[in-house]
């Protein structure tokens, strides 16, 4: 049994290790939970791990003058409870994260109170653990819970983004502890998201998203891939998330799921289509919660007959009573992860490019 | 050109922290209640009213 009680308790005393953890917490180097202290020996294995030079950086926030450099991100992500095997994927992640545009412009202070949420594919998975199956937004993995929570030590301990200072959240996301997801390759019925992205299925990767909320959604009653995908819709299109004129999503479908689509002769691209095609609001429905317009400088929405208001882009068209809540297919992102055991799958709500493409970076060091 | 930035109160620790960002603790802004973004024209233009006197005085100009 691993962890038997039978084993012989280290030789240190508990005493020292509860002043360590107690320092570190009152000098505000954690995200409330306890962290693990650091020394030079320990430090030096995760540095180890990578080609990159300790001074390297490898994440700037220029508004802040603050940069990340590798020896700064290692020391968090042993803070995290990170093991030393799994800080290249830390380091795919900076990358990932320095290519995905809103939080090298501070969308970390923001009052939407976003995380990054990171998604590793590839052969890394597997050789450190990171869970792609059941639970998989859950707790219990090592690798997923430390990976993400790297992320937002360094956030808070190198960039000084502490809530009630730097980050102005109004209410944040638990996805601030920690938010970092495996695919299922092995389940999918499609390439895996990198590959689709052009990457090489043996090459490991961390995609970088920013998000907001993650809302799940309970269909175990079909077969038919479009009610599937109609109830997929309804969520995505939900007028709350509006603060845009239109969202981006990323569609995590659990195993059932995906394959209900595959069985059907979907592929990635016809989910992505079909929920572009239906997910919309009516006018009505945006006026109803005064959303039916567009600020003229922000873009944001707000009712018609708001100083500001100008006309969105969906009145212009021949059908202006439908509004879309997406500018493209490509809004909308297509994963799988999860366990093969349920019809529930996940709408994540996204703060990425609108269409743009995804932030996806190579995990360096591993697979050589 | 003298500007000067206005935030609301809930911002005022976050525009401190900013201030000591760029290493100018003593940096003076102007602010005012919350909330702003919901309120309509006829309440805008009380706050800039309102605002006046402190963004003056942050200019350093003599009423």
């Amino acid at each position: 049994m691993t962890g038997a009680l039978t084993e012989s308790p280290p030789l240190a005393d508990a005493a020292e290790i509860r002043a360590a953890m107690e320092y570190y917490a009152r000098q505000e180097w954690t995200d409330g939970l306890p962290v693990v202290p650091v020394t030079e020996s320990y430090l030096a294995d995760f540095l180890a791990q990578t080609s990159l030079r300790p001074d390297d950086v490898v994440f700037a926030i220029p508004h802040l003058n603050r940069d990340c450099t590798v020896r700064l991100a290692a020391i968090n992500a042993a803070m995290a409870g990170c093991l030393p095997e799994y800080f290249p994927v830390v380091l795919g992640a900076w990358a990932a994260l320095a290519g995905e545009g809103y939080p090298v412009k501070g969308i970390w202070q923001s009052t939407t109170g976003t995380a990054p949420l990171l998604i590793v594919n590839g052969p890394v998975r597997t050789r450190i653990g990171l869970n792609s199956s059941g639970n998989v937004f859950g707790s219990g993995f090592r690798p997923n819970a430390t990976i993400g929570r790297a992320i937002r030590l360094t956030a808070i301990n190198v960039f000084g983004l502490r809530p009630h200072l730097l980050d102005q959240a109004t209410q944040g996301t638990p996805a601030k502890y920690t938010a970092c997801i495996a695919e299922n390759e092995e389940l999918s019925p499609w390439p895996p998201l990198h590959v689709e992205h052009g990457c090489d299925p043996a090459d490991s990767t961390v995609t970088a998203i920013i998000i907001r909320s993650c809302v799940h959604i309970e269909a175990r009653h079909t077969q038919v891939p479009e009610q599937l995908a109609l109830d997929i819709t309804g969520t995505i299109a939900r007028t709350g998330a509006l603060i845009h004129e239109t969202i981006s999503a990323l569609v995590v479908l659990g195993p059932e799921h995906a394959r209900l689509f595959a069985e059907a002769g979907w592929s990635k691209d016809d989910v992505r289509e079909f929920i572009y095609g239906h997910a919309a609001n009516t006018r009505a429905e945006l006026a109803a919660v005064g959303k039916d317009a567009i600020s003229r400088h922000s873009h944001w929405r707000l009712p018609a007959d708001h100083p500001d208001a100008m006309p969105d882009r969906a009145s212009g068209t021949k059908n202006p009573d439908l509004v879309p809540v997406l500018n493209s297919p490509a809004a909308v992102q297509v994963m799988v992860a999860g366990a093969d055991n349920a019809g529930v799958s996940a709408v994540v709500e996204t703060f990425g490019p609108r269409g743009g493409p995804l932030s996806i970076a190579k995990v360096l060091d591993v697979d050589g | 050109m003298p500007a000067v930035s206005i935030c609301t109160d809930p911002f005022v620790p976050a525009a401190l922290a900013m201030a000591k960002v760029y290493g100018f603790p003593g940096y003076q802004f102007a602010t005012m209640p919350h909330p702003l973004a919901s309120l309509d024209e006829i309440h805008i233009e009380a706050r800039a009213r309102d605002l006046v006197p402190d963004v003056l005085r942050i200019l350093a100009v003599e009423p």
